[in-house]
């Protein structure tokens, strides 16, 4: 493969892809806070895994529910 | 405590500043590889998220541009990836009679259509070198290889690129 026939693909692709602006227009920073909130107040697995466990737990064993009410 | 070190150790105000500093310079490269601003926004503030939970490994004496561009650019690559070929974003050629604007326009989204079959990896290096005209060395850095590499895979853009568009009767 030649330098021209590289510089007529390069020519060609540039023809067919418009020139984009590379200019930032907002500040994306509140975007990424709301992300960075949104994500926090999400429960993490394990805490879906305890709830999981204990319903499963309470369920097979209602008699354990007083025992916990108990030590609350 | 410098910045750098602030921010790896999860200070959200010095994540902040971080974010003002570089977020027009990581969302000027995404938007080179995908091409479209909206998209390119999107995948900045994914980015900037993932730079912040992937704070603990960033060594503050490191340089942050070039590891913040690594993370924006994987993003990119993924999405690259996904996308389907079909979507199209041709120029519109300016000017000329209007058969010639018609097989302009065929022949350009010929080419546009070839390109996006090709692997998005060769696309990426492809986009950046060729359409974008990037140094080798600033993307070898934000793909994670070497220059060779880039140039390899470029290389080989255009010869599946050459190959696809003789079968499809475009010669460019």
């Amino acid at each position: 493969m030649t330098k021209h026939d590289d510089r007529q693909i390069r020519e060609a692709l540039q023809q067919s892809f418009p020139t984009v602006n590379t200019e930032i227009h907002r500040d994306l920073w509140p975007a990424v806070l709301r992300k960075l909130e949104a994500r926090r107040a999400q429960m993490p697995w394990y805490d879906w895994a305890l709830i999981g466990l204990s319903s499963a737990v309470f369920l097979l064993f209602p008699q354990l529910i007083l025992v916990f009410a108990y030590h609350l | 405590m410098d910045l750098f070190r602030r921010f790896a150790l999860g200070e959200i105000d010095a994540f902040e500043t971080l974010v003002r500093q570089f977020q027009g310079e990581i969302y000027a490269w995404i938007v080179r590889i995908v091409r479209d601003r909206g998209i390119a926004e999107d995948l900045t503030v994914e980015a900037l998220w993932r730079i912040y939970r992937a704070r603990h490994r960033f060594r503050p004496e490191g340089n942050f541009s070039a590891w913040a561009r690594r993370i924006a650019t994987n993003l990119a690559v993924d999405h690259v990836r996904r996308k389907r070929p079909e979507q199209s974003l041709v120029a519109d050629p300016a000017g000329g009679p209007q058969l010639d604007h018609l097989l302009q326009r065929e022949t350009q989204e010929k080419i546009h259509r070839a390109f996006r079959r090709l692997p998005a990896k060769l696309q990426v290096a492809a986009m950046l070198a060729l359409v974008e005209e990037q140094p080798y060395d600033e993307i070898a850095d934000a793909l994670g290889i070497s220059v060779g590499a880039v140039k390899l895979r470029v290389f080989r853009a255009v010869r599946i690129l050459r190959r696809q568009l003789s079968h499809l009767g475009v010669r460019p």
